[in-house]
């Protein structure tokens, strides 16, 4: 189906969703979630830390003392549900339906593709910028709007059903 | 044995607990969420509501706050409280901070 008039996310209900995307898509999805948790995972990545803030934020704007009790504090627990919600997303990106809780795993763990790859790309408020054909960064903004859109439905299909 | 007519009750003092009216004076903490050019607008309101149980209305409101303000205010309380508010705001990727009002 390359042009369809089905919604990518239909709700049948509040708590079953059908998906309705092509298989390269759902392939995809799969290997950005796990490009991010490999990112994860690899501790001594030169560029981990910047790459990564937007993962891991400060919680307080000035205060390093605040910034230290609250790392110590949560770091882990957040390393640990972003794990968890990339491996979901990767491990059910081929179904072709989801309960309201996947989905929501999905929207939280395709948003921290789109935190990664965003900082990555260093966007901005002015969006998609004017690119040659041939940039290297192409391809990588072109997966950042696939992200945007797919979160926009997935947000729009829990809200409607909220 | 009879039963106690109720006006033979003494009327019994309770010490009612204050009700706390200035939650900002003893709890001056808030949490504030800052614009960013990531984040979908559609998905920060969602956010605010499945975290804070806020109506679609008001996270909508609070959202363009942050949209056309750079920031907003979304909760408010205890160290603790706002600790654990920014922790869920973080697990959902919003740019949170909490501050001593």
């Amino acid at each position: 189906m390359a042009f369809g008039f089905k919604r990518t996310i239909q709700s049948k209900g509040p708590d079953r969703f059908i998906i309705n995307l092509r298989a390269d898509l759902r392939e995809v999805i799969a290997a950005v979630c796990d490009d991010v948790l490999a990112a994860l995972d690899d501790e001594n990545a030169p560029d981990r830390d910047p790459m990564l803030r937007r993962v891991f934020p400060v919680a307080h704007a000035t205060d390093e003392s605040v910034n230290e009790a609250y790392r110590d504090l949560v770091h882990s627990d957040l390393l640990r549900t972003r794990r968890e919600a990339l491996e979901r997303v990767s491990a059910t990106a081929n179904d072709s339906e989801l309960d309201r809780a996947t989905l929501e795993t999905w929207m939280v763990g395709l948003n921290t593709v789109r935190l990664v790859l965003g900082t990555r790309l260093d966007v901005s408020e002015d969006g998609f910028p004017q690119l040659e054909a041939d940039d290297p960064e192409l391809p990588a903004w072109a997966l950042y709007e696939f992200l945007g859109v797919l979160v926009g439905m997935v947000v729009d299909a829990l809200a409607r059903t909220v | 044995m009879t039963r106690p007519h109720a006006s033979d009750v003494a009327p019994v003092e309770i010490d009612e607990p204050s009700i706390d009216t200035n939650l900002n004076v003893d709890h001056p903490w808030i949490v504030l969420v800052w614009n960013d050019p990531i984040n979908l607008m559609s998905y920060v309101t969602y956010v605010l509501q499945k975290v804070f149980g806020y109506s679609h209305e008001k996270a909508e409101s609070l959202m363009l706050d942050v949209h056309e303000k750079g920031r907003a205010v979304v909760s408010n309380g205890s160290k603790e409280k706002a600790e654990l508010d920014v922790f869920r705001l973080h697990e959902h990727g919003l740019w949170a901070t909490i501050q001593q009002d």
